[in-house]
């Protein structure tokens, strides 16, 4: 279309322009994993009970719930947004499974697709409140958090809902598949559902139209507006997978404990979004990586199982975690500051 | 160069030489304490207790629980770890039996011994159950209230769990231990707490609102008991009597004050002391059976001071 | 007597960049120095430099012929040299003398803050910039002409004897201009040594004594400001010569309608807007700041909402009520802010031009097609000739011109034939704007409708048909395109009140 194309200057791009992106997340994925593997070898040094197959799947397993809402809340934030309800929601799609399973008595495959559509209609609900009647994500997911908690313990009762009449329910996270194929690996189903997830997520991150729009709202949502993109019925569809993904975290839950827990929620958010920021994902939006999360929430299962092997006092180890959150951060934040001068 | 890396390294190492003591007396028997809490009082006195009984043995403990005691699946999780350790014996305190019955059998597969204590868990797999008898204790704190309302009276529960085997004998102990004995006292409300201070003293006002009558109160735990002297206080009515259950401060200053009438205690540091001891049985193999009441006390301001009393109470 | 301010053979590297290449500068008292070159020429660099931001490598300053070393800010503040940056550092909450002594409070007992004395001290100020302001009114309230005026008497509150203002003009209208020349010529008056970075030719003719241009990190040349020609001085800065193209009229007489307008009115801010656009046609919209030219293209592209009016895209009554309508009828917007309103900074090339088209590129999982979106993208970089070292290069890490060229690509794709460029050349540099001049002309040559507004008269007159002009909210007249500056001056300041205070 230009007929006489300007002069270009020989050097092509200004040398201020080098292309540091890619590398600089592939680094970053590096860094994560390497912490993740310090770790490990340290507590494997530290004591001979730590790095045994049977411990490792107590790891795995302590991941896998923690892992999946981190994974679901890192859509969320990769928007730009947070999700404090994740907690209580997981919490909430459990306790409806419970009466959909236990008290109507329905078959097991329809109570895993109640707690997904639960999750994908609170979140979607969620989507609504942020989007469209424009409450800051904190405000309506906060309330929304305490919402979910009380209608959990009005349902139940506040008493637990208990899965005994429900066989292979227990099967959903504490069965091995894997198990029964290499008996010397015997990876919990939960752990393998929580692979399922991440990979499935990352898919949609990095493929779709919907993880495309996903980063693209965290990076400026109003040039998303303007670029004629129904940003607001994205983000509900966004807070609706997030959602969706809390249920199969609520099924994880359930089925590890063989109940529904409706006292149990508060304070899993916070886990979660831990896990999110130690893997690299930026609050401000924009940013971040499901591989990065997954990792994230495996440091923290790490970090607490192993100083639990090694008897620290609990004190100690909520002292440890928290100061591991700041310096995974502020390692990151070191070698961010570094790439953009 | 400074990354993630070197920090997290760094962090590890520290942590690693830091506890490396702990993790080389591996000549001791090694106890395992899975409880349900240790940041209160109460489970810190359980604590002490236990490190009473290690230090006579010779023996090593170590005690874990979760922050609070809605966070079943914490505790599995500290569950496996102490599994991995390899213990000789553990002791546990669930929080929701049912949910611990995959991994208590794991552990009975691999031959560790299981001693429950505080509150018994729903399954043959423990050996024995070192726990105070609630319904008993309760039933005191009932007999004690009836005679201080002298048989008549209008009197509230706050409760702290209204799942959990302790909150659910404490309540009942008490409500049945009222209708069957002393007739002339009605429970007029019993509401749930979840234990925590701050919302069992918004309880307690709430039902000196509804029920201006009211003569007593009857706090289930630590923190319900401390609730509910807050609550009555800051709302300004006297002449409600308030039995307490358990200790710590905070409740020993009240019955000093006079504010609290009583309350119930059980031996924590028994509770402690006895799991170790049959822990420490069971795994040389001794028959250790049963449950293993551990006792309780009633205490007020003329007794608070004695020293089989004061013995039980802890800060 | 020896220079104010002369810097010898700095030198600069920032990671893989070369930034300043052996650098000289000198400044005398009483002087205004124009520094010019094109957008990372090495210019913000140098006085970075010489403001104590940056540390160079190698090379001298000196001061009154005293070799200094500045190792923060405050050195150099110390040492007289104050500076007002592009972007406005003000706090946006705090009034205006509470801005101007930030970290200088004057104490009274008890660590109380004296406002009084601040207060009175900032009036100083403004009094002796002859400007009328209550320094107790917050920033926040002002406009952003206002907040320069503040922005200026922060820097003339520590006494400088260098003051380097760095596009200071960028935000302000003729009337303010003209202000800030008059301030800038009484502290010439009084030997303050003034650096002055700018983009406009026609500033520069009108304030500078000296003017010095760099260009790829490198000095180029000072030359007398009076006595050289502007072409000359843009060929220093592009380092080569430019055409100076005039508008080429075509003959719509036959051309179809493509948007007509009727009507709009929106709040205080647009008043019952009646306008056609041809195919073909390149109307540009000319007027003073906050004349409305940005809202009327945002309520025309359903961004802002409208009270009343309706918008015939070819023929055919549209509802507009979102962006995203605007879109599905052929209307694409370009914003005057870039950064904020057309791209997603950190997303790559590819990203960014697939961003209003990503439904018809996917399949119905919601696939992307990212071959395809490979070859469309490379299309683009071909045609448009958008400069990047592939299509997976962050926006951010473009240049200006190149960023703008990455939106219009995005429209392009969106087959988008009615375009609304707001100030499309802001940011931009002179060698790149003559690239976006041609690049409008050969769309409007496809037959694409075309609406360019812009703040820089020359602009307009380069590029439009037909001239629209607007002023406080209405428009006040259309003139044939290459009509004088003076009826378009005279059009844009045909106001309808005359209540509006004017500035100063």
């Amino acid at each position: 279309m230009s007929d006489a194309p300007a002069a270009k200057p020989a050097t092509g791009p200004e040398p201020a322009q080098a292309p540091v992106k890619r590398r600089g997340t592939a680094q970053q994925k590096l860094l994560a994993f390497a912490s993740l593997i310090v770790l490990v070898i340290g507590f494997s040094l530290a004591s001979p009970n730590f790095f045994q197959v049977s411990n490792i799947m107590a790891i795995l397993q302590a991941t896998s719930v923690n892992g999946v809402l981190a994974v679901g809340v890192t859509l969320i934030i990769i928007t730009g947004g947070i999700d404090l309800s994740i907690g209580t929601l997981m919490t909430f799609c459990a306790v409806i499974t419970g009466v959909v399973l236990t008290w109507a008595g329905a078959p097991l495959i329809l109570g895993v697709l109640t707690a997904v559509a639960t999750g994908g209609l609170v979140g979607l609900l969620s989507g609504t409140f942020v989007a469209k009647m424009k409450i800051p994500p904190f405000i309506a997911t906060l309330g929304m958090m305490l919402v979910l908690k009380g209608m959990s313990l009005i349902v139940t009762g506040t008493r637990p809902i208990y899965f005994n009449d429900t066989p292979g329910f227990t099967q959903i996270s504490q069965g091995s598949l894997v198990g029964e194929v290499i008996p010397a690996f015997p990876l919990p189903n939960g752990v393998l559902i929580l692979f399922l997830v991440a990979a499935a997520t990352a898919w949609i991150l990095s493929r779709t139209v919907l993880g495309r729009y996903t980063f693209a709202l965290g990076s400026n949502e109003e040039a998303v507006r303007l670029s004629g993109v129904n940003t607001d019925a994205w983000k509900m569809a966004i807070y609706a997978l997030a959602g969706a993904i809390c249920g199969i975290a609520g099924l994880l839950i359930a089925s590890r404990l063989n109940s529904a827990q409706p006292a149990l929620g508060l304070g899993y958010e916070l886990e979660a979004i831990a896990a999110v920021v130690i893997g690299g994902t930026s609050l401000a939006g924009g940013r971040g990586t499901v591989l990065g999360t997954l990792i994230g929430a495996l440091i923290m299962a790490v970090l607490t199982n192993g100083l639990r092997v090694l008897s620290v006092a609990p004190e100690w180890q909520t002292v440890v975690t928290g100061a591991i959150i700041i310096l995974a951060v502020y390692g990151d934040q070191l070698r961010r500051g570094r790439a953009s001068t | 160069m400074f990354t993630r890396r070197t920090l997290i390294g760094a962090a590890a190492a520290l942590s690693l030489t830091a506890m490396s003591s702990g993790a080389m007396a591996q000549d001791n028997m090694y106890v395992a304490l899975i409880s349900k809490g240790f940041q209160h009082q109460f489970w810190q006195a359980v604590k002490a207790g236990a490190d009473k009984a290690a230090e006579e043995l010779g023996v090593r403990v170590t005690f874990e629980g979760p922050d609070n005691e809605t966070q079943v699946d914490k505790q599995m999780d500290m569950l496996a770890a102490a599994l991995a350790n390899k213990p000789d014996a553990i002791g546990f305190a669930a929080l929701d039996s049912q949910a611990a019955i995959p991994l208590l059998r794991q552990a009975d597969e691999a031959g560790i011994p299981i001693i429950a204590f505080d509150s018994g868990v729903d399954s043959d797999i423990p050996l024995a159950t070192a726990a105070t008898d609630n319904v008993a204790a309760a039933a005191l704190a009932a007999d004690k209230m009836a005679e201080l309302l002298g048989g008549e009276g209008q009197v509230a529960v706050v409760a702290h769990d209204q799942t959990s085997r302790t909150g659910i004998d404490r309540r009942d102990g008490f409500v049945n231990q009222m209708e069957e004995a002393h007739p002339g006292v009605e429970i007029v409300t019993i509401e749930y707490g979840g234990g925590d201070h701050l919302k069992s003293t918004e309880i307690t006002k709430a039902i000196l609102t509804a029920h201006p009558e009211l003569d007593g109160i009857f706090g289930t735990n630590e923190g319900s008991a401390i609730g509910v002297v807050n609550g009555v206080r800051e709302s300004g009515t006297e002449g409600v009597v308030i039995v307490g259950y358990d200790s710590g401060k905070a409740q020993k200053d009240a019955i000093r004050e006079g504010l609290m009438a009583g309350a119930i205690t059980q031996n924590p540091v028994g509770i402690g002391y006895e799991t170790v001891k049959a822990a420490v049985a069971a795994a040389k193999g001794e028959e250790v059976t049963g449950d293993i009441d551990t006792g309780f006390f009633w205490y007020d301001a003329d007794n608070i001071d004695d020293p089989e009393i004061a013995a039980v109470l802890y800060d | 007597m020896s220079d104010l301010i002369r810097m010898e053979r700095i030198d600069k590297h920032f990671p893989g960049v070369h930034a300043l290449k052996s650098v000289d500068f000198d400044l005398q008292p009483g002087e205004v120095h124009a520094l010019m070159g094109e957008n990372g020429a090495g210019k913000s660099t140098l006085m970075k430099c010489l403001s104590g931001i940056y540390r160079p490598e190698s090379g001298r300053i000196l001061i009154d012929g005293k070799e200094v070393r500045l190792s923060g800010p405050k050195d150099a503040q110390d040492l007289g040299i104050g500076i007002i940056h592009q972007e406005l550092a003000l706090m946006r909450d705090l009034n205006v003398a509470q801005n101007i002594w930030i970290g200088r409070e004057p104490r009274r007992a008890f660590g109380r803050i004296d406002e009084g004395k601040q207060n009175r001290d900032a009036a100083e100020i403004f009094a002796s910039m002859n400007v009328r302001m209550d320094p107790t009114i917050p920033v926040s309230s002002l406009t952003i002409a206002r907040q320069q005026m503040v922005e200026i008497a922060k820097a003339l509150s520590f006494r400088p004897r260098v003051l380097i203002m760095d596009e200071p003009t960028a935000a302000l209208n003729d009337a303010e201009i003209a202000e800030l020349f008059t301030i800038i010529r009484r502290l010439r008056g009084e030997g303050v040594g003034i650096i002055y970075i700018s983009h406009k030719m026609d500033e520069i003719k009108r304030i500078a004594d000296r003017v010095t241009v760099m260009r790829d990190g490198e000095y180029v040349g000072t030359v007398d400001a009076a006595d050289t020609p502007i072409s000359r001085i843009i060929s220093m800065m592009v380092g080569r010569e430019l055409s100076d193209e005039t508008v080429t009229i075509p003959d719509l007489e036959g051309a179809e309608v493509a948007l007509e307008v009727r009507g709009i009115s929106r709040g205080g801010e647009l008043k019952d807007i009646t306008f056609d656009l041809k195919k073909g046609e390149i109307l540009g919209f000319a007027g003073l700041m906050g004349a409305g030219r940005t809202e009327l293209a945002r309520a025309i592209f359903g961004a802002d909402p409208r009270d009343a009016g309706e918008i015939i895209v070819h023929g055919h009554h549209a509802r507009i009520a979102s962006p995203a309508d605007a879109v599905r009828a052929g209307i694409g917007y370009l914003s005057e802010d870039r950064k904020h309103y057309g791209l997603a900074l950190p997303m790559d090339v590819r990203a960014n031009i697939a961003m209003a088209s990503l439904p018809r590129y996917s399949d119905r999982l919601g696939r992307i097609d990212e071959r395809k979106l490979a070859e469309i993208a490379a299309d683009y970089i071909d045609m448009l000739d958008i400069r990047t070292p592939h299509d997976g290069q962050p926006v951010q890490l473009l240049s200006g011109g190149n960023q703008q060229k990455v939106v219009i690509a995005k429209w392009l794709l969106r087959d988008c034939d009615i375009l609304i460029f707001d100030e499309p050349t802001r940011g931009i540099d002179v060698g790149a704007k003559a690239e976006i001049y041609r690049l409008l002309n050969d769309l409007a040559a496809e037959g694409k409708a075309i609406i360019v507004i812009s703040s820089e008269l020359p602009e307009v007159l380069r590029l439009s048909h037909r001239i629209a002009v607007m002023c406080e909210g209405r428009l006040t007249g259309i003139l044939p395109g290459g009509a004088p500056q003076e009826e378009i001056m005279a059009l844009a300041t045909r106001r309808d009140s005359m209540t509006q205070e004017d500035a100063a």
